[in-house]
C-alpha cells in the first residue's frame, strides 16, 4: 500500500477521535470545579482541584443519594452477573455437549428470544413483580435481568463449549467424572475467554439498563444510578458541580472495565453479530 | 448438531439425558416465568381495557381500532421512530464505514484507534444523555464554543426547536455508538485476501477506487447485517430520549418507546398501551427473521 495519502487519513481519524474524546475530557476535569467556575469559565482547567462535588452526603437533603444508588447498582449488577453467568454456564454446557431430546427447538427458542424487546412484555411484568412482592426490592430488578440475558449468554458460550473436544470429556468420563465435575473441572478453565466475554457485555447491560428500573424501582432509596442521576435534571439547572461529579462515578467502572476487557468486548462483538 | 444415534440406548445415555435437562432447567425456568408468561398476557391484555386495579374488561379489537383509526399521537410515534431508526442507522453505517475503511488501510497505531473509537459505547446512556444536555443546553458548551469563536449565528437552542431535537438526538447516538459498526467492518475488511489489493495496486487504483471497487462490493453482506443490527437496536430506542426530552417539544422526538410508557405507566391505560408493545414486538421479530436469515443463525445450531 502506498503511504502517500496516509497523512490526510491520520488528520480524519484524530479529529474524529477528539470529537468522541473531547466531551468525556471536559466532563471528568470539570467534576473538578465548583459550579460557578463551571459556568464563568467553562472550559478553563480546575484552577484548585476542587473535591467537594464528590461529598454525596451533602445532597441528602435535596433528596439526591448518589452513595445508595450506587450502592443498589453495585449489588443489582453483581448479583444478576452471577446468577446469570451461572445458569448459562450450565445451559450452554449441556446445549453443545450433552445429548437430549428438544436441543434444537430450546436454542431455535433461544434465539427468538434475543429478537423481543423488553418493551413488548414490559406492562405484565411490571404487574408479575408487583404480584411477587418485589416491587422496588433489588430482587425484582435481578431475576427479570437474568432472564433479560440468559439467551444470549447461553449461546455465546455454548459456541465457546463446541469448540471444545469431545474426547477429553469422553476421557473424563471413563476416569469417574460426573457431568457436573467434568464440566467445572475440565471444561470450563479453559473457557475463560468466552466467559470473561459474556461478564463484560452482561456489566454494560446491568450498569446501563434503564426501562425496566424506570418502572420497577421508583422510592429514591431503590434506584440504580442511571435513575437516580435523572433526579438532576430541571432541579439543578445551575448546579452543575454535583452533577458531573455523579456522571463521573457511574462512568469509572465501566471505563476500567473496558481498560481490561477491550478486546474480548471487540472481539464478542464482531463474534456475537456475525457468525452469532 | 449432534444427534441421538438410533438404537443405541444405554444407561448412560439416560443418565446424559437427565443431566442434559438439569443444567438447562434454570436457563428456561427464568425465561418462562419472566419472558413467556408477561408476554403472552401482552397479547391477551391487547384486547381488554384496565386500569391496573379492577377486572380486566374484554374489549375484542377495539384497542386495535382505536390505535389504528383515530389515534394520531401513535401514528406520529411510529412514524418518529422510523424517522429516528432509520436516520441513526444510516449515520452510523456510514460513519462506522468510513472509520474501519481508513484504519484498514494499516495507519500507524490503528489498534489506538480502535480502542478510542469503541470507548463510548461502554459509557452508560443515562450518563451520555446528562453529559450531553450539558452541551446542548442553550447557555451550554456547545453555544459557549459558538460565541467563543464567534459563530454566534450557529447558536440554537437546540432540543426546543421541534425541527432541530430529533437530529441532535441522532448526532448523538453517531457520536456514541460509530465504534459498534466500525469493528464489524474492520473484522470483515481484514478478512479480504490481501493480493486483492495488490493486484489492484499493481492496476494503479487509487485508494478510493479501492474501496468502492474491492472493499465495498465484497463487504455486501456485512452491510445488511450491521445495517439490521442497528435497525433493531434503535427501534426500541427510550432511554435517551425519555432523559433529553421526555418526546417533546410537542412530540417531535415521541417514539414509541415514550409513546408506551406515557400511555401505559403514567396514564394507567394498560390494555390500550399492550397495542403499542405489540407493534414494537411485530416490527422487532420482522427485522430479526430478516438478521437471522443473512447471519446465518438459521443454519447454525
Amino acid at each position: 500500500m502506498t503511504k502517500k495519502h496516509l497523512g490526510a487519513f491520520h488528520v480524519v481519524l484524530i479529529l474524529w477521535g477528539l470529537f468522541q474524546l473531547s466531551p468525556l475530557v471536559w466532563l471528568f476535569y470539570s467534576s473538578f470545579k465548583p459550579s460557578l467556575e463551571i459556568q464563568t469559565k467553562l472550559f478553563s482547567l480546575p484552577t484548585r482541584w476542587y473535591f467537594e462535588n464528590y461529598d454525596f452526603g451533602r445532597f441528602r437533603q435535596q433528596g439526591i443519594t448518589l452513595g445508595i444508588y450506587l450502592k443498589n447498582s453495585i449489588v443489582i449488577t453483581s448479583s444478576s452477573l452471577i446468577l446469570v453467568t451461572v445458569i448459562s454456564l450450565l445451559a450452554g454446557y449441556s446445549i453443545a455437549k450433552l445429548r437430549f431430546w428438544g436441543k434444537n427447538l430450546l436454542t431455535i427458542a433461544l434465539i427468538g428470544m434475543i429478537g423481543i424487546p423488553i418493551h413488548s412484555f414490559l406492562i405484565p411484568l411490571y404487574f408479575f413483580v408487583i404480584d411477587l412482592g418485589l416491587l422496588a426490592k433489588p430482587l425484582g430488578l435481578i431475576l427479570p435481568y437474568v432472564a433479560f440475558r440468559a439467551p444470549f449468554t447461553t449461546l455465546l458460550l455454548q459456541t465457546y463449549f463446541r469448540a471444545f473436544p469431545d474426547e477429553i470429556i469422553e476421557a473424563a468420563k471413563i476416569d469417574g467424572c460426573s457431568h457436573l465435575t467434568t464440566f467445572y473441572r475440565i471444561v470450563m478453565p479453559v473457557s475463560l475467554g468466552g466467559i470473561s466475554t459474556v461478564l463484560i457485555f452482561n456489566f454494560l447491560y446491568f450498569w446501563d439498563e434503564f426501562l425496566f428500573a424506570l418502572v420497577v424501582m421508583k422510592p429514591n432509596a431503590a434506584k440504580t444510578l442511571p435513575i437516580g442521576l435523572t433526579n438532576f435534571i430541571g432541579r439543578y439547572s445551575t448546579d452543575w458541580g454535583p452533577l458531573l461529579a455523579g456522571l463521573v462515578v457511574a462512568t469509572i467502572p465501566t471505563i476500567l472495565f473496558y481498560f481490561v476487557f477491550h478486546r474480548n468486548l471487540i472481539r464478542g462483538a464482531t463474534i456475537g453479530s456475525i457468525k452469532g | 448438531m449432534s444427534t441421538i444415534a438410533p438404537g443405541r440406548r444405554t444407561r448412560r445415555d439416560h443418565s446424559e439425558y437427565l443431566t442434559g435437562y438439569l443444567f438447562v432447567l434454570p436457563v428456561v425456568f427464568f425465561i418462562l416465568a419472566f419472558i413467556a408468561y408477561p408476554l403472552v398476557q401482552s397479547l391477551l391484555l391487547s384486547f381488554y381495557k384496565w386500569d391496573g386495579i379492577g377486572p380486566w374488561e374484554f374489549v375484542g379489537i377495539d384497542n386495535y381500532v382505536r390505535m389504528f383509526g383515530k389515534d394520531r399521537y401513535f401514528w406520529s410515534a411510529l412514524g418518529n421512530s422510523f424517522k429516528y431508526s432509520i436516520g441513526a442507522s444510516f449515520g452510523l453505517l456510514t460513519v462506522g464505514f468510513a472509520l474501519a475503511a481508513i484504519i484498514d488501510l494499516r495507519v500507524r497505531f490503528w489498534r489506538l484507534y480502535r480502542f478510542v473509537f469503541f470507548l463510548p459505547i461502554t459509557v452508560s446512556t443515562a450518563v451520555v444523555a446528562l453529559l450531553w444536555l450539558r452541551i446542548v443546553d442553550p447557555y451550554g458548551v456547545l453555544n459557549t464554543l459558538f460565541e467563543i469563536v464567534r459563530l454566534e449565528v450557529l447558536q440554537q437552542d437546540w432540543l426546543a426547536d421541534p425541527s432541530l431535537a430529533m437530529s441532535v438526538i441522532v448526532g448523538i447516538v453517531i457520536w456514541q455508538h460509530s465504534g459498534f459498526p466500525m469493528v464489524i467492518f474492520l473484522a470483515a475488511m481484514q478478512a479480504i485476501d490481501e493480493d486483492i489489493y495488490e493486484a489492484a495496486e499493481i492496476d494503479g487504483a487509487t485508494v478510493i477506487r479501492r474501496i468502492f471497487s474491492i472493499t465495498i462490493p465484497i463487504l455486501k453482506n456485512a452491510f445488511s447485517i450491521v445495517a439490521l443490527l442497528l435497525l433493531i437496536s434503535t427501534f426500541k430506542v427510550f432511554d435517551i430520549i425519555w432523559i433529553m426530552t421526555r418526546g417533546g417539544p410537542a412530540g417531535a422526538t415521541e417514539v414509541l418507546g415514550t409513546h408506551l410508557y406515557q400511555t401505559g405507566i403514567w396514564s394507567n391505560r394498560y390494555g390500550y398501551s399492550s397495542v403499542i408493545a405489540i407493534v414494537i414486538l411485530v416490527v422487532s421479530l420482522i427485522l430479526s427473521v430478516f438478521y437471522t436469515r443473512i447471519s446465518g443463525y438459521r443454519d447454525k445450531p
